[in-house]
């Protein structure tokens, strides 16, 4: 108990109101509001979500088809599409010519796992990732898939999945937030938005807490220009006293709450610079994750971070880098993202490893849809594009209880639609089922009443996929 | 019923022989409290004990939803649940050990026992089971929900401290702190009282001046002075803002789209409509009427149409490709949805996909209810590259625009007539040009283009060379009607550039040979027009569709454009000639379609266009491709001509024929002779219409000036309604068309009016109605109390908490309709009462018997809204800008967070915008002000009818750091420097503007230690002050010392970061 709540709790407790105090004070220390949390003993503690935005194409990148380099330019046979819907944006095309990956596809490891060579770093980790070839989702546009992937439900207004841990499970580190949100600073075409980690309807002090590059990373954590930590101190000294005397005459716990969470922010005023000032990191770190590791806003940094923030107990750091959304000029498009992502990601996974910390830390990498197996505008010898395809595309998990070096789930020789969708095939549900699972949580049970209804992260569906945990 | 059972419970604890088995409304720590007074035998309250029982653990699967019912059982009514089955009924009425139901939930057996173990839902207690038990004993009553019966006023319960009370109201909460054992608080002191009702009614701090007024009356007149208090409150134009905020969380208001893009849109015409409509006290009944359906109104005034945008203020989408029916149907649901949870306090969003699986909603009532929603010609996508305003649209012109549209189009009316004449007064004209046997020419084109030779993707304009056309992507030049053609692939085009650069007031037309190969669905084939959905289709166009050819001229597609579709379909496999003609009147009557040289009978598919049809950079004229589209696949095109007229049906006659073929003019009828003449011979007409033109063309400009917004009309051509199965818009269930209509469980609609959205409004606001009322007047309770009486104020459904005092609610809602709806004297009458004017502390016997205030025997204390939180800060700095409405603002935020949305920067605005009442800071809904949002501020994407109040360590840094707080503070302690010279005076100042109470002598004392420490530090490090007085962009009075200012703005800050500040107490 911190110093400075013991006598105010003390007094409060001699107080009539002894069962609310001793809530606000377990709010305070970030315990979880849930119920009894987790439902059984957890594989995971924590999770950092490598969200790829845009839909990275998993023909370039994991799901090797040489039949579409073998029947390049050939119209998709509609035996194969089976009238399935398409955008607005190809759907007009007079042609839908089939596009083979233009980047060659080696197997890597003791797992044999295909990578192409746009993911050289990836490709030497391949044995400690578990390869998820059979995702799929219901949405064919950004808004919705992505708001779909981060919250469960393709309409806005329902928490996030770090909402629902940080209502479920609390945070780790009562001085930092239970959910952090990392965004890679770029210009993009494809927006990103509060929405996907907010709390929807949890209460707000769940939303994700977005990580700034610059002076002040959390918002409004620095002392205004000219208070010293000094006259902080003396702010807060005086502020608790003046709260004291109002408990005194008003008798309502919530005051014992504002203090505390008052000195919560002064401590948050430490530990979050702290905590995201890579300063300290020696050279061999930043040679790991890359030279863009030492410039604040990159993707690199942010794995770093992600990293520190692992190490520091944050239950659920979510990683956003968009770009990927390559509906033209695809090859160029790919390698760019690819190398701003690989070596990274790859790093994430070994300095997690090596620091002992990926047996408890669940790594997860993918986007809101992959890509269509024909090529959306003109295909020539060295360009292309492709379209949302929501029907197949890859993820990747690594660490805590997930089967290291396998691949579960197939596609077609085309790479368009499932090989085996009733059997394999893992739907966004099942996706959150399954991490849930992995952090002690039965997905079912995760529940909050809201309108009425008992809502969950995974709506009325999900399945833990077995398949994918060692 | 409701009222009936509530109002036994006051006599039941008068008598403590009675059975008092009813409490189970009231909350368990109450019931508890209560126990020695309760007797377990008596039959239980189906409403407050059963059936929450039964909806928690036994309708997920054996309620209203017929989709989901396991084993065909229900029991959410009595037939069902009495219902013979193998094994014996759920429920035998009278007979506890035979019902099947509680032999099942006391089981242990996992085969057995309900609910069962993998459906995660909880097993029944043992008081459970007893309630159960007692309830089919004593006959297993069912009853009709209590939120689906009209509310009716209880007798007033009898009180032992009549005395206390000042309302009816009060008797009614009285009652039950005296059944409870407790007592009343006594009223809270005067300064906070008036803080209170000042923040309450206006979202303001009361000012120093205005606490002195008080405290001095007060202690002379208390009633008198509170009651001029009010009354000067609900006079000030600052009770329609506050009342306005609310009322903004349920219309999902916002200054931007929502989805990813998220652009601005102009909708703040209607956010001051409600400013204005709650300040001037519109009935509450008219106030919902207008916003359902203002437009259906009869004689509807712009004021009432503009209401309506209510409905089109959900969330819509711009993205590529995206599916225009997906969205539409996405936005018809939130208007249900929204319709629901704002007026009915009702879930029906639930019922969208399967029946309601507690309520009485089964989703074709869902549907038949989104009928009244889904007649306005409207798009599902908005417009991307043009900043048209999806229709429908209500024009909100300024007087001077009105004026200057009127003026246009009178003297268009009058040339227009003077046209129509022509005819008449010129027939010897006529008459004498035709007997000089004419053999008029053909038409003179202004572009024409042959196809018959490509040069490096190039090819003649025969009438300006200068401008030649242009291939895109490879159309081939194949043999030709004459010479060769342009074939496409559908991915290809071409384009003219220089030619048809046409507004929609100007005459002009086209005629071309066309080959397509077979039927098309829909194919682009001439266009200027940047892009079909992502553009409103803006610009004109001659597509296929359906086999059919179409024309139009569109500004927004549907709601603002002409276009005519011919009823045969376009030949296929051969040659034909097609011509298509516009005469400049913005009218569908102005098209005309030729096929084979003669007019193709068409249809007119729309008809209303107002406003241009060339922004969005339309691009020159292109041949066969649009972006994102269908192109001509397979299809030729040869010998197209662009005509700066319209053209006669002789015209077209001449360009269709062979030469060798041409018409004869004299054997034309004299009608169509006549026709000719007119349009193309008489130069007194060509003088007209040259003025004619202008004219048009002064209106259009007038009324491209004039800014619109989404509003609601019935506008669109009828649709169809159906159940779209699991809710998805292309799964519609064909074989059973819904008529609109409202759910069974509530009031018919009334007979004999068209059953419309207004009707729909009529039905609602009909006093009879259970829930209109009842969800009204909780949401104001709600306003001023922090809860409503019903504390889930969107969900009033089996699955809502019951109210906390039913005999309450609805004695609120019976008088509310009875004295006209009128919402400040329902406000007037809460605030006036015992209940409200109550201190806030929490005594130990409070907080023991009830803890969560249930029984409101102290004023429950609150957090102050997000919104008040930031006015308060800038009201008591003297920085607050008090202008009314208009567009809205951009105060300070840390920069950067709108590069995340890829909608450029944000750019703070200057000066008074900064210190504007935060309901006007500008909402952008992905990225939404987080100084609000922080204090739990609604998101605004979808309806919300009540917010979270957190307490975060976030609210604790965005009081002390945020730039805009900082500054409040050194505003106000730059104000107290000035007003007072003592230094006590200047703490008491500051303490009080934010408080409302003066400081005690130890908070005195802690108040002057913190500034004296504070000036100490300041006087060591003077650079720290002049970077604080820099930060804020203050200047100081001259002789002022930074560190004195320095150390009030500590003090300032760390007050507004107090408990006495942030909460209304």
């Amino acid at each position: 108990m911190d110093s400075f709540l013991d006598p105010t709790r003390r007094h409060f407790l001699r107080g009539s109101a002894l069962g609310l105090g001793a809530l606000a004070l377990g709010d305070v220390l970030g315990a979880q509001e849930a119920g009894a949390l987790p439902h059984f003993a957890p594989r995971a503690r924590r999770v950092i979500y490598l969200f790829q935005s845009g839909g990275p194409s998993q023909l370039e990148t994991f799901d090797y088809k040489p039949l579409l380099n073998a029947k390049n330019g050939e119209q998709l046979p509609e035996s194969v599409r089976r009238g399935q819907r398409l955008t607005g944006m190809s759907g007009n095309q007079s042609s839908l010519p089939l596009a083979g990956s233009l980047f060659r596809f080696a197997q890597h490891g003791a797992s044999r796992a295909w990578v192409s060579e746009l993911l050289p770093h990836t490709a030497r980790i391949v044995d400690e990732l578990c390869f998820v070839k059979s995702m799929h989702t219901n949405a064919i546009n950004h808004d919705p898939a992505i708001t779909f992937f981060c919250t469960g439900a393709e309409m806005a207004g329902r928490p996030s999945m770090g909402a629902w841990l940080s209502y479920g499970l609390g945070s780790a580190n009562r001085n930092l937030p239970a959910f952090v949100v990392l965004v890679t600073q770029k210009p993009v075409d494809q927006p990103l938005y509060a929405r996907l980690w907010g709390s929807g309807f949890l209460p707000s002090g769940h939303q994700g807490v977005q990580l700034l590059a610059g002076p002040s990373p959390v918002l409004y954590l620095a002392n205004p220009a000219g208070v010293s930590p000094l006259a902080r101190r003396r702010m807060l000294d005086a502020a608790a006293k003046l709260n004291q005397e109002q408990l005194e005459r008003e008798g309502d716990p919530e005051i014992l709450t504002r203090m505390a969470q008052a000195e919560l922010a002064y401590r948050m005023q430490v530990s979050v610079p702290e905590a995201s000032d890579v300063r300290d990191e020696p050279d061999e770190v930043f040679e790991l994750y890359g030279p863009d590791s030492r410039a604040p806003g990159t993707y690199a940094h942010n794995c770093l971070l992600a990293r520190r923030l692992a190490e520091r107990g944050v239950r659920f750091v979510q990683l956003f880098h968009p770009g990927w959304d390559h509906h033209g000029g695809l090859p160029a498009g790919m390698r760019g993202l690819c190398k701003e992502t690989d070596q990274a990601s790859a790093a994430l996974v070994v300095d997690l490893k090596r620091r002992g910390l990926l047996d408890d830390t669940l790594v997860v990498w993918g986007g809101e849809f992959g890509r269509t197996n024909y090529s959306q505008g003109k295909l020539t010898a060295d360009d292309y594009g492709r379209d949302h395809h929501p029907r197949c595309f890859t993820t990747w998990l690594a660490g805590a209880g997930v089967r290291a070096g396998t691949t579960h789930g197939a596609t077609d020789e085309y790479g368009y639609n499932l090989l085996e969708p009733e059997t394999d095939g893992v739907h966004v549900h099942d996706l959150h089922a399954t991490l849930l699972h992995l952090l002690g949580i039965e997905h079912t049970r995760l529940v909050y009443r809201f309108q009425g209804r008992d809502f969950r992260l995974t709506d009325v569906a999900g399945r833990v996929v077995n398949e994918l945990l060692a | 019923m409701a009222q009936r059972v509530g109002h036994r419970v006051e006599f039941d604890l008068r008598d403590e022989n009675e059975s008092a088995g009813i409490l189970g409304g009231v909350l368990p720590g109450l019931v508890l409290f209560l126990g020695a007074l309760a007797t377990p035998q008596g039959p239980p309250d189906f409403q407050r004990e059963v059936r929450p029982i039964l909806a928690e653990h036994c309708f997920a699967c054996h309620g209203p939803d017929e989709g989901q019912r396991k084993a065909k059982l229900r029991l959410d009514t009595f037939a069902g649940a009495t219902a013979e089955r193998e094994g014996g009924a759920a429920l035998v009425p009278g007979r506890a050990a035979e019902s099947a139901l509680l032999a099942r939930v006391a089981s242990d057996d996992p085969e057995e026992c309900m609910p069962p173990p993998k459906s995660g839902k909880a097993r029944l207690t043992e008081a459970e089971q007893a309630t159960l038990a007692r309830w089919i004993a004593a006959g297993a009553r069912y009853d009709v929900h209590w939120a689906f019966v009209a509310p009716q006023k209880a007798p007033l319960p009898v009180v032992e401290r009549a005395a206390w009370c000042r309302d009816e109201l009060d008797r009614y909460v009285l009652a039950r702190i005296e059944a409870a054992g407790l007592a009343p608080s006594a009223e809270a002191e005067p300064a906070l009282l008036l803080r209170r009702v000042t923040l309450d009614l206006t979202g303001l701090p009361p000012t120093l001046m205005e606490l002195d007024e008080f405290l001095e009356e007060h202690a002379r007149d208390p009633q008198g002075a509170y009651r001029r208090a009010l009354e000067r409150l609900l006079a000030s134009p600052h009770f329609g803002e506050r009342v306005a905020s609310d009322w903004l969380d349920l219309a999902r208001y916002a200054d931007t789209y929502g989805y990813q893009s998220d652009v601005y849109r102009r909708v703040w015409p209607w956010r001051d409509w409600v400013i204005d409509a709650f300040n001037r006290n519109l009935a509450y009944d008219q106030f919902v009427t207008w916003q359902l359906a203002g437009d259906l109104v009869a004689d509807a005034t712009r004021e009432q149409k503009l209401a309506t945008a209510f409905n089109r203020l959900h969330r819509q989408t711009n993205e590529g490709g995206s599916v225009e029916a997906e969205f539409r149907a996405e936005y018809v649901a939130d208007r249900v949805n929204t319709f629901g949870t704002a007026f009915l306090g009702l879930t029906l969003e639930c019922a969208r996909c399967h029946d309601h699986k507690y309520d009485p909603l089964a989703t074709r009532e869902y549907y038949a209810l989104s009928a009244f929603f889904d007649r306005g010609d409207e798009c599902g996508l908005y417009s991307h590259f043009t900043d048209a305003t999806p229709t429908p649209t209500l024009a909100l012109p300024t007087e001077e625009q009105e004026l200057a549209s009127a003026t246009a189009r009178g003297a268009l009316e009058r040339l227009e007539a003077e046209l129509a004449a022509l005819p008449e007064a010129r027939t010897s004209e006529f008459e004498r040009w035709l007997a000089s046997a004419p053999r008029p020419p053909a038409p003179q084109p202004v572009a024409r283009y042959a196809f018959d030779a490509l040069a490096d993707n190039h090819f003649e304009n025969a009438l300006d060379p200068a401008h030649p056309g242009e291939i895109y992507e490879g159309p081939q030049l194949v043999p030709g009607h004459s010479g060769n053609a342009l074939r496409f692939s559908g991915d290809n085009g071409a384009l003219l550039p220089g030619a048809g650069e046409f507004a929609h007031w100007q005459p002009f037309a086209f005629s071309l040979w066309l080959r397509v190969p077979e039927r098309k669905e829909r194919a682009v084939i001439l266009r200027r027009s940047r892009a079909w959905t992502d553009a409103g289709s803006q610009g004109y166009q001659l597509l296929l569709e359906e086999g059919c050819l179409s024309f139009a001229l569109i500004h927004f597609w549907p709601g603002d454009a002409i276009a005519i579709r011919t009823r045969g379909e376009f030949p296929l496999g051969r040659w034909v000639h097609v011509a298509a003609s516009y005469d400049g009147s913005a009218r569908a009557a102005g098209l005309a379609l030729y096929v084979e040289g003669v007019r193709a009978p068409w249809s007119v598919v729309r008809d209303h266009l107002v406003k241009p049809i060339t922004g969005g950079d339309p691009g020159p004229l292109a041949l066969a491709e649009r972006f994102r589209d269908t192109g001509l696949a397979g299809g030729e095109i040869d010998e197209l001509s662009v005509f700066a007229r319209a053209l006669s049906d002789f015209d077209v006659a001449q360009l269709a024929a062979a030469p060798e073929a041409a018409p004869s003019f004299g054997e034309l009828a004299r009608a169509a002779q006549r026709a000719h003449y007119f349009l193309a011979v008489d130069p007194a007409a060509a003088e007209l219409r040259t003025r004619l033109t202008a004219a048009r063309h002064e209106l259009a400009d007038a009324l491209a000036a004039v800014p619109e917004i989404m509003t609601m009309a019935d506008d669109a051509p009828a649709r169809a309604t159906y159940v779209l199965r699991r809710g998805r818009y292309d799964d519609p269930d064909r074989a059973h068309p819904l008529e609109a209509g409202t759910p069974n469980a509530l009031p018919p609609l009334p007979d004999g009016v068209p059953h419309d959205r207004l009707a729909l409004a009529r039905w609602l606001t009909d006093g009879r109605h259970p829930l209109t009322a009842r969800v009204a007047v909780n949401r104001f309770w709600q306003m001023l109390f922090g809860r409503g009486l019903v504390e889930t104020a969107e969900n009033f459904g089996v699955q809502g908490t019951p109210p906390a005092n039913p005999e309450l609610l609805d004695a609120l809602a019976v008088d509310f309709v009875a004295g006209g709806w009128d919402v400040k004297a329902l406000l007037t009458r809460i605030v006036t009462s015992a209940t409200y004017r109550q201190g806030s502390r929490t005594t130990p016997a409070l907080a023991e018997h009830d803890p969560a205030n249930q029984l409101l025997a102290r004023y429950p204390a609150r957090r102050l809204s997000a919104e008040q939180v930031r006015d308060q800060a800038l009201a008591a700095s003297g920085l607050l800008c008090t202008t009314i409405g208009g567009p809205s603002v951009k105060p300070w935020q840390p920069p950067g967070l709108w590069s995340i949305s890829a909608a450029g920067d944000y750019v703070p605005d200057e000066g008074e915008a900064r210190h504007r009442r935060s309901l006007y800071t500008f909402w952008k809904r992905t990225v939404p002000p987080p100084n609000l949002t922080l204090f739990d501020a609604a998101r605004r994407e979808v309806c919300v009818a009540r917010r979270g109040s957190t307490n975060t360590p976030q609210q604790a840094l965005v009081l002390l750091n945020d730039p805009q707080f900082v500054e409040a503070a050194g505003a106000l302690a730059l104000r107290v420097l000035t007003e007072a010279q003592d230094e006590d005076e200047r703490l008491t100042r500051v303490f009080r503007r934010l408080t409302g109470r003066a400081p005690n002598a130890s908070e005195l004392v802690e108040l002057r230690a913190l500034d004296l420490d504070e000036r100490e530090g300041f006087v060591v490090a003077p650079t720290d002050a002049a970077a604080l007085l820099t930060s804020t962009g203050l200047a100081l009075p001259e002789g002022a010392l930074a560190a004195d200012w320095a150390a009030l703005t500590a003090v300032a800050s760390t007050v507004l970061s107090l408990d006495a500040s942030v909460t209304l107490r």
